[in-house]
């Protein structure tokens, strides 16, 4: 009874806005949505913005298949916001991030297991006299290397033998002269779940793989795991934010992503000029596979490659 | 985050309505809400992203008043508004009302205020609340985003919200007037004790004032009340016509204000009116007067005449604490104009 009060009594569209409102915020909206469609000839939701509602809402309320998957209550739920490290002019406003839902009790090499970073997927090497031997290597199978830095300790990863220990050279340069960091250690990776680290709520923090790719990673949220929220333990760490990238496309088509990209090339007409996989070999190879012309090709991500 | 455009004023007049109607009652509140339609505060076509953004705002807007400094009945208000907003959102799932940690133990003594109190409407309100699941529990009360600000926006309360801030009370609290009681008699017992004749101290012992302690409490409940009229008066300005307001408003704080202003300006006058003549190399820069008035806003030439702004303001604040005497308030002001005779260029404000 108490319900019926506040609703209102007869049908009434929640899209229209009523004539004679006495609020202010209502006044002040409708102004906008007049102004909206004079000028605005299609109103329709972007794919941005659908993508980005979706990303939001599409976990909430799952419930796992397997019952033993269910998260309990008292579970705690971390917001954390990866920051990609290009650096382009137009962002220096805003920086575009990732955000990432995290379970206290998941370990931290799920989450780096997680963050999906372009530097992952690059091949290095010049290949322009063997383009079909592109090797299957990318670097997150070369470089597995990969630490967080939260509160003064470092957490390596060292699940697999080829992992080394990339905090060691901060360690070591803190400690040869008295720069007033103390106490710097280094501990492992997966011996730690987010339930044991004492955190700042958006302060900095650093997440660093590949050797010199850095993510600066920062908290904004931690609550207590809700009712309505996703409670399948196998879809956390959860994405739910992405920035969208727009991605280069080849030069010659126009059409697909650009997946080679040369320098020095004499049939291009910029340098560094890019080529989708199609047309790169097109240009630049005859009908037997023979290079035409000097140039030196390497592979290329996109990073909008997450898109 | 930017704000929600006119909902702070919305959710301000709807409370202040709540609480000219001087009750807590939830009926009444219901016939407010009617009144304005404020369900109808999500409506308008809105898509579903942006709907999201915009209840989350609106809850954490209704949510800052739930929690102290603001006074009880505004604190019940917001509970009901929470409740209003809660159900009338139109996302689905529901948005739900974030509270940070620190902040239970505050709504739990509230709750069991309610409870005491025998509002059990408001508390039932607070239980359905609950039930329905509305609340997050988080670390911090708003969610942390990064853009950056063109300016950062000042979180200000809503003056007649608040309970009047009781600085000087939470100060000299009963507890401590008592102490002081206690420890005063025992002083002048020991000095009774040392001296010669048992039943009176030493006239050579007599250092401080005997009734020390009275005065404190009279002039602390001297403080209250004077807190006390100069909230109703504000609050009955505030009933009258808009511009008579102001210029009511203006004048009442202007009363009491420039009592004060006078009297600083007539101590400064009094210092100020020997000022040094410059020696003959400097004829052509002769030191002036500036009068600077207490509380006018002096100063459109750099950094000496915004010093000399800057010193009637904490000379003021003493004032208000009301205290010591004047007399001594003026001895502190001289002691700093001493020294620093002020040299305009130009004639700026006289």
């Amino acid at each position: 009874s108490i319900d019926v009060l506040m609703s209102s009594e007869k049908e009434e569209d929640p899209d229209v806005i009523p004539e004679d409102s006495s609020l202010l915020t209502l006044r002040i909206r409708k102004k906008d949505l007049e102004r909206r469609e004079e000028t605005i000839i299609v109103d329709r939701a972007c794919r941005q913005e659908t993508l980005t509602y979706e990303m939001e809402s599409h976990a909430a309320g799952k419930r796992p298949d397997n019952p033993t998957d269910l998260i309990e209550e008292g579970e705690l739920l971390l917001t954390l916001n990866v920051f990609y490290p290009v650096i382009f002019q137009k962002h220096k406003d805003h920086k575009p991030y990732q955000t990432v839902l995290v379970l206290g009790s998941q370990k931290l090499t799920e989450l780096r297991d997680s963050i999906s970073c372009v530097s992952d997927l690059q091949i290095g090497g010049e290949f322009s006299s063997q383009p079909d031997q592109a090797p299957e290597h990318i670097s997150k199978d070369l470089y597995k290397s990969a630490f967080f830095y939260f509160e003064g300790i470092f957490y390596n990863d060292k699940r697999y033998p080829e992992c080394r220990d990339l905090s060691r050279t901060i360690i070591e340069w803190s400690e040869s002269h008295d720069r007033g960091y103390e106490n710097l250690q280094a501990v492992k990776m997966e011996d730690y779940v987010f339930n044991d680290l004492s955190l700042k709520i958006g302060f900095p923090y650093l997440y660093c793989h590949q050797g010199n790719c850095e993510h600066i990673v920062i908290i904004t949220d931690i609550r207590l795991i809700h009712h309505d929220d996703c409670l399948d333990r196998n879809l956390y760490p959860l994405l739910i934010k992405k920035h969208w990238l727009c991605t280069r496309k080849c030069f010659v088509c126009k059409m697909y992503t650009a997946r080679w990209v040369t320098n020095r090339d004499s049939l291009a007409p910029q340098d560094p000029c890019f080529f989708c996989d199609v047309c790169f070999r097109m240009l630049h190879y005859d009908a037997e596979g023979n290079k035409l012309g000097e140039f030196l090709a390497y592979p290329y991500v996109d990073p909008g490659i997450f898109n | 985050m930017s704000a929600v455009p006119g909902l702070k004023e919305d959710c301000e007049e709807l409370l202040g309505a709540f609480q000219q109607a001087d009750t807590v009652r939830f009926e009444r509140f219901a016939e407010l809400w009617r009144e304005r339609r404020f369900h109808t505060v999500f409506y308008g076509r809105i898509r579903a992203l942006e709907r999201n953004k915009i209840t989350k705002k609106t809850l954490e807007l209704a949510q800052q008043y739930f929690l102290p400094p603001y006074s009880f009945q505004i604190r019940v208000g917001a509970l009901y508004l929470l409740y209003g907003l809660y159900n009338a959102q139109l996302c689905q799932p529901k948005q739900k009302i974030r509270i940070a940690l620190k902040d239970w133990p505050e709504i739990q003594k509230f709750q069991q205020d309610l409870l005491d109190s025998q509002h059990y409407d408001a508390a039932y309100i607070f239980r359905r609340l609950k039930l329905a699941r509305a609340f997050y529990f988080t670390a911090m009360p708003k969610l942390l985003t990064y853009r950056t600000k063109k300016k950062i926006e000042e979180n200000y309360f809503k003056e007649e919200f608040k309970d009047p801030s009781n600085r000087v009370n939470s100060l000299i609290t009963n507890d401590v007037l008592e102490e002081l009681l206690n420890i005063h008699d025992h002083y002048q017992k020991m000095k009774c004790v040392i001296s010669a004749d048992k039943s009176q101290p030493d006239k050579a012992l007599s250092l401080i004032k005997d009734d020390f302690v009275v005065n404190l409490k009279d002039i602390t409940l001297e403080h209250q009340q004077w807190q006390q009229n100069r909230m109703k008066l504000f609050r009955n300005a505030k009933e009258t016509d808009e511009t008579e307001n102001k210029k009511k408003e203006g004048t009442l704080l202007e009363s009491e204000g420039s009592e004060r202003a006078n009297a600083l300006a007539r101590i400064k006058y009094r210092s100020y009116s020997a000022v040094v003549e410059a020696s003959k190399s400097r004829r052509h820069r002769q030191v002036q007067l500036e009068s600077s008035e207490a509380g006018s806003s002096c100063g459109k030439s750099p950094s000496r005449s915004e010093k000399s702004s800057r010193r009637p303001q904490p000379a003021r604040r003493r004032v208000s604490s009301e205290v010591r005497g004047e007399m001594q308030v003026a001895k502190e002001t001289v002691t700093r104009h001493i020294g620093m005779p002020v040299i305009t260029e130009e004639n700026s404000d006289e």
